[in-house]
């Protein structure tokens, strides 16, 4: 299968004052086209931070972070920016909506950054993604009007409508309860199946971890633990 | 497969209507820092507006008075007499003035000319003297047509034809400590250097608020100033007014082009005031920088409110960057939130000083109360009437909404140099 994106021997190490903290050491890591893959482990095993890395918020210490056909080393922030615009779609912890904004209008900013200035067409994309995530009656809302999980589903839905490489979501499911979490999942889980995105999550949620078509366990910054997973199949 | 990830050509930018509408927004957000800050704004606003709205009122006032009572809008001299008016001097006078005057009223833009007899002299009530300037005057036919000196008569009435008698200025009476009826005597020297003296009554008073004419000045016929000068049929000026459709610079060529190789030069009120509109060009300037100092001390509100919303927003800031919205994107949100503040504070202070303006420019303001009899430096009768310009107005408005968003420039590029990684770990 088509590799979307590829960590090589990643180290990142952060220095707090005089004292170096490793976060991720000698990470390597192939993420292929179509996974759906949980990141998983206990709180400072650097689940977080190779997000940000693959998720080209952050540049490693040492190795390579490859996406598509190059590599993050070096880039100035404005590039990086215009990666993570073309390529990358996010679903953050905390949902991060504007909240000035109606659920429309924060689904159609990722493709006013893409820099599609057809109105028309913006608003048949917003549309279609947001009949998808179930949220088609609710566009004209401000996200404060929202529970929970309906700001999730509309960050999903921001991350999924510019049809990105890959999708990166932290913890996604932490500020929700278990049967909202499950509702998210499920949907996230629906995309991935539907339109083949490739996701990369983490997670410290066992409910959320065997969802997974792939689980990557990390411990101290290091891989322990790589197998495949059966998506939920076998919990269903 | 190492070469450097290269991005498509997106622009990583807001619509503006999306930027103008997301910044509004946010000024809501927050709307009582907004409005607080909007109203210090709108107060610098309206006190610049209502400063500015006077000294237009003023100087288009003072123009007016300048014109009406004392330049006209230009006047015809004798070669060589400009440049010694001040000396007053009878070596350089226009002579067949009824010629002359046909041939200036036919110039295209001109509405009516008037001969007037300039003259230094002197000016006693039997106790005291003083050194003043004596104008004679065509009382019929057609010093009116040109000046408005008989709106300019505060007590007893305006100079009749064939009567002899002065009218004097208010602040000279005043010196004199004379009234209408009394009588005063004039000395003065004729072309030939002969003294000669006449007893004329004082028929009325004039008050233009111009302290060259009120303080310094009396009004003669002008066959009386003729006769007292051994002139007659001479003056020193012919006064002209234009038409109030009338192109200033093209008439004063005109008239120029009508009486070339005479010996005559013709002057417009601007030039013969030079020393005057250069004082109001300095206070302009001075006025300016003032009132732009003030608007400025003003939208230092705007910095601390944007730097405050910069740092509120911060996750908001890094979560928009970690969608592809460039560094350039958020330096411009957070600057059209400064304008949008400044521009909304002087919305405000515009209008009220409109309605200020207007209500002033009807009424009037009485200067007297503040002032009581200083020269203020203008011009000016006791009342004042400030005008209402749309082009100060508007340019104001639009100048504080630049000032509000050089005052964010600060804030705006903090927020647009975070990192987004850690910006989205801001607590």
């Amino acid at each position: 299968m088509t590799v979307v994106a590829r960590l090589i021997d990643v180290h990142k190490t952060y220095k707090i004052g005089r004292i170096r903290v490793p976060a991720v050491r000698g990470v390597s890591l192939d993420i292929e086209q179509g996974a759906f893959m949980s990141i998983a482990g206990p709180s400072g095993s650097g689940k977080t931070t190779i997000l940000n890395l693959l998720g080209a918020l952050d540049t490693p210490t040492s190795g390579t972070v490859q996406i598509g056909e190059g590599t993050t080393a070096g880039l100035s922030l404005k590039t990086l920016a215009d990666f993570r615009n073309t390529h990358l779609g996010f679903v953050f912890q905390t949902f991060n909506l504007i909240p000035v904004l109606s659920v429309r209008e924060n689904v159609d900013f990722p493709l006013q950054l893409q820099g599609i200035g057809n109105k028309g067409e913006r608003n048949e994309r917003v549309h279609k993604i947001l009949m998808e995530v179930g949220l088609g009656e609710l566009a004209d809302r401000r996200p404060t009007e929202l529970s929970g999980g309906q700001q999730q589903r509309v960050a999903v839905a921001r991350a999924l409508v510019k049809n990105p490489t890959l999708v990166l979501a932290d913890e996604p499911t932490a500020n929700l309860d278990s049967e909202t979490a499950g509702e998210i999942m499920t949907l996230m889980q629906t995309m991935n199946e539907k339109h083949g995105t490739t996701f990369v999550f983490s997670t410290h949620d066992p409910l959320v971890m065997e969802r997974a078509s792939r689980l990557v366990r990390l411990h101290d910054g290091q891989i322990a633990l790589d197998e495949a997973g059966d998506g939920g199949r076998s919990a269903s | 497969m190492e070469a450097a990830v290269q991005a498509e050509s997106i622009p990583g930018r807001l619509l503006p209507l999306t930027i103008l509408q997301l910044g509004w927004r946010n000024l809501r957000r927050n709307h009582r820092r907004t409005w607080i800050t909007a109203t210090t704004v709108a107060l610098a606003v309206l006190l610049v507006q209502v400063a500015v709205s006077l000294l237009i009122g003023i100087e288009q006032q003072s123009f007016d008075n300048l014109i009406n009572y004392q330049t006209a809008h230009a006047k015809l001299y004798a070669d060589g007499y400009f440049t010694k008016r001040e000396e007053l001097p009878l070596d350089y006078t226009l002579t067949d003035l009824q010629e002359l005057r046909a041939t200036i009223e036919v110039v295209s833009g001109v509405a009516a000319t008037t001969p007037r007899l300039n003259f230094s002299a002197q000016l006693s009530n039997g106790i005291d003297l003083y050194a003043c300037i004596g104008v004679g005057i065509q009382v019929t036919d057609s010093d009116d047509d040109v000046f408005r000196i008989p709106q300019a008569v505060v007590d007893g009435e305006y100079l009749r034809s064939g009567e002899e008698g002065m009218l004097m200025g208010t602040g000279l009476a005043e010196l004199f400590g004379v009234a209408t009826g009394d009588w005063m005597t004039v000395l003065t020297k004729t072309k030939a250097g002969a003294y000669e003296a006449l007893d004329l009554p004082v028929i009325g008073l004039i008050g233009t608020g111009n302290p060259l004419i009120d303080r310094n000045s009396f009004l003669v016929p002008l066959e009386t100033a003729q006769y007292m000068l051994g002139l007659d049929g001479y003056a020193t000026e012919l006064a002209i007014r234009f038409s109030p459709t009338a192109r200033s610079e093209e008439t004063l060529s005109a008239i120029a082009r009508a009486v070339d190789n005479q010996h005559l030069e013709v002057k417009g009120w601007r030039e013969m005031e030079e020393d005057f509109m250069a004082l109001v060009q300095m206070k302009r300037t001075g006025q300016g920088v003032f009132l732009v100092i003030f608007i400025v001390l003003a939208v230092v509100g705007v910095t601390n409110t944007i730097l405050m919303a910069s740092f509120e927003r911060t996750r908001e800031i890094g979560m928009m960057m970690a969608m592809g919205l460039r560094g350039s994107g958020i330096r411009r949100l957070f600057l059209t939130e400064g304008a949008l503040t400044g521009l909304l504070g002087g919305a405000l202070g515009t209008l009220v000083a409109v309605a200020i303006t207007a209500y002033f420019a009807t009424a009037g303001l009485d200067i007297t109360a503040m002032y009581g009899d200083i020269d203020i430096g203008y011009p000016v009768k006791d009342t004042i009437y400030p005008a209402v310009n749309i082009t100060v107005i508007v340019a104001s408005w639009l100048l504080t909404g630049v000032l509000a968003a050089l005052a964010s420039l600060y804030p705006a590029a903090r927020a647009s140099r975070q990192i987004p990684v850690e910006a989205l770990r801001h607590v």
